[in-house]
């Protein structure tokens, strides 16, 4: 199937069934809560995995991941569903659709915002930019959900630098919530030919300056991180759990790359308070959800207790 | 929802308290993994995107990929696997391609080859069958020590994986055997040297039982699934109008008393 013939398809197909919870404008109230739903390293699994994969098996799948999230939403209100990563390489999917029909799905799932993992990279920066193109033209109700990274230096490549913010802030009832991203070095993992035009600047000093911005400028109430860095390199390079000792300030952190299976976040101390940080495998296999209370001069209240998603 | 139950005069006292302290005030959490499990129906818009592409995938299935006249096949007991030695070729040339180094050693296991190639034309099913798991291969660094132990702990357990880029022999018998690596030219091994070795995620990850590939370092994981990368090869032999024939065999030499008291479990080397 040609482009346009694909795109002319997924366009009769898409129907307004949902409209996603964008930023709510208006006063700011008391205190205010956010759910945060994040996948990581999806890799073109579009389908559930098959049989003979172990204990994945059975397990993804996006038009379930849609079903999910529409409920979680109509539930729970303010929701942020973003992505950290690796949304590219894995099934045909990718190599016939190039990643294409990977951004219009998440697209038509609802997703506020992702970021770019080393795998997106795959088939260079000039197909990465027609994913994000595909995705951006499809005619959907939701919007065309951005990127975030701050640690590429995108000067060479103008198109992808247009397309990638430093940071973006997302406002809800009582709460404002920043957002920004860093990716893993590109040194044996991207071939050169493939990030050209794109430089890899070290996530720490990157983060720091924006995080700063995030908290004293733009005043939000929580700041969290995509981050396409691993969980743990055991102090080989820049990962998520040394991140907060780095860049202090940060609330969450929603990782990716090390394809980690975490069964919660793990809380790493900072020198403002405490970090989340959490990854839920890849794949799509899961869905994780991490709920946020903040308090503007009222007593803090944790939010609502656990419920059955399933349908 | 949690609610915190206060009269209001001292809920008065405590708001007039904490709110000295606002900015400072973290925020509360909690957290969990929901598996996205076969309980949650598809969504019905999505579904009608995929579907059509699902079935366009799956209509590929019968496509002709290249000629395999003679087939490629595991071999049966005491023969040579060669359609592991042709998937292990695979994997170093790919390796080679992705890293742009070149790769010395490539292993993968018997245990995940599920089809032989049959004679005559392949489709992209029977690769499909070949290789049904989502593994991807993944470059690590080995020394060329633990290329000698990683190919002695595969014949001990199965009479030696499927490799690419050396040969194994062992001699004696069962009871005083020697075992002999060196490259696939015939020149030594050096122990100390360090080299790139393509294998999967699986046996990196600790599957099969050859614990030493775990020792891997610097992995790069390149994304790219083992079927991905042999249907691609066998694209590339049809545009250049080769046939997939065998590899030689002769990677591995192991005396029949020897290949039963592997089988046995009754051999150490």
């Amino acid at each position: 199937m040609d482009r346009r013939a694909f795109l002319a398809s997924l366009g009769t197909a898409a129907v307004a069934t949902q409209v996603p919870l964008r930023a709510a404008e208006g006063p700011a109230a008391a205190s205010g809560r956010i759910t945060l739903l994040h996948t990581n390293d999806t890799h073109s699994h579009i389908e559930p995995f098959g049989p003979g994969n172990g204990a994945i098996s059975g397990l993804g799948g996006m038009a379930r991941r849609a079903t999910l999230v529409r409920q979680l939403r109509q539930q729970l209100g303010p929701v942020l569903l973003l992505d950290a990563g690796d949304t590219f390489q894995g099934t045909p999917y990718f190599n016939r659709y190039k990643g294409r029909l990977d951004y219009q799905l998440m697209r038509m799932v609802g997703y506020d915002a992702g970021t770019l993992g080393n795998h997106d990279f795959d088939n260079g920066v000039g197909m990465l930019v027609e994913a994000m193109e595909a995705m951006e033209g499809l005619k959907h109700p939701n919007p065309p959900f951005p990127f975030v990274n701050c640690n590429f230096d995108c000067k060479g490549a103008p198109a992808l630098g247009k397309r990638i913010r430093p940071y973006l802030i997302r406002e809800f009832p009582g709460i404002r919530v920043g957002l920004t991203g860093v990716g893993v070095a590109f040194a044996g993992l991207v071939a050169p030919k493939n990030h050209e035009g794109v430089t890899w600047r070290d996530p720490y000093e990157s983060l720091n300056p924006i995080v700063k911005r995030l908290r004293e400028v733009e005043k939000v109430d929580l700041v969290v991180v995509l981050s396409h860095l691993g969980y743990n390199t055991n102090g080989s390079a820049p990962d998520d759990l040394h991140l907060p000792g780095q860049v202090p300030g940060i609330d969450a952190i929603i990782g990716g790359h090390s394809h980690t299976f975490l069964e919660t976040p793990t809380k790493v101390a900072q020198a403002q308070g405490e970090t989340l940080v959490f990854q839920v495998g890849f794949g799509g296999v899961n869905l994780g959800r991490m709920d946020f209370a903040v308090a503007r001069g009222a007593v803090r209240a944790a939010s609502g207790a656990a419920m059955p998603v399933l349908g | 929802m949690f609610t915190l139950q206060l009269k209001p005069s001292s809920s008065l006292l405590l708001f007039s308290l904490l709110s000295f302290n606002l900015v400072a005030q973290p925020p509360s959490s909690r957290a969990e993994v929901i598996p996205i499990s076969g309980a949650i129906p598809d969504d019905a818009e999505i579904q009608k995107v995929i579907a059509p592409l699902a079935a366009e995938i799956k209509a590929t299935f019968g496509l002709p990929l290249v000629g395999a006249p003679q087939g490629l096949f595991r071999g049966r007991r005491g023969e040579e696997n060669l359609l592991g030695y042709w998937v292990a070729d695979v994997m170093r040339k790919a390796a080679q391609g992705v890293i742009g180094a070149p790769v010395r050693f490539a292993i993968t296991n018997a245990g995940g080859l599920r089809a032989n190639l049959r004679p005559g034309q392949l489709k992209v099913a029977d690769i499909f069958e070949l290789m049904p798991f989502e593994n991807e291969m993944v470059v690590i660094e080995l020394t060329g020590a633990e290329i000698i132990q990683v190919v002695k702990e595969g014949l001990v357990r199965r009479g030696g994986e499927p490799c690419s880029g050396v040969l194994a022999k062992i001699e004696g018998t069962p009871e005083l055997a020697t075992l002999t690596v060196t490259w696939e030219d015939g020149s030594p091994i050096d122990p100390t040297a360090t080299v790139k070795v393509a294998t999967s995620d699986y046996l990196f990850g600790g599957g099969d039982s050859i614990p030493t590939l775990k020792q891997g370092r610097k992995p790069f994981t390149t994304g790219i699934t083992l079927r991905q990368m042999l249907l691609d090869e066998c694209a590339v032999m049809a545009k250049a109008k080769r046939d997939l024939l065998p590899p030689a065999p002769g990677r591995y030499t192991v005396p029949v008393p020897i290949q039963e008291a592997i089988r046995d479990k009754k051999f150490k080397l």
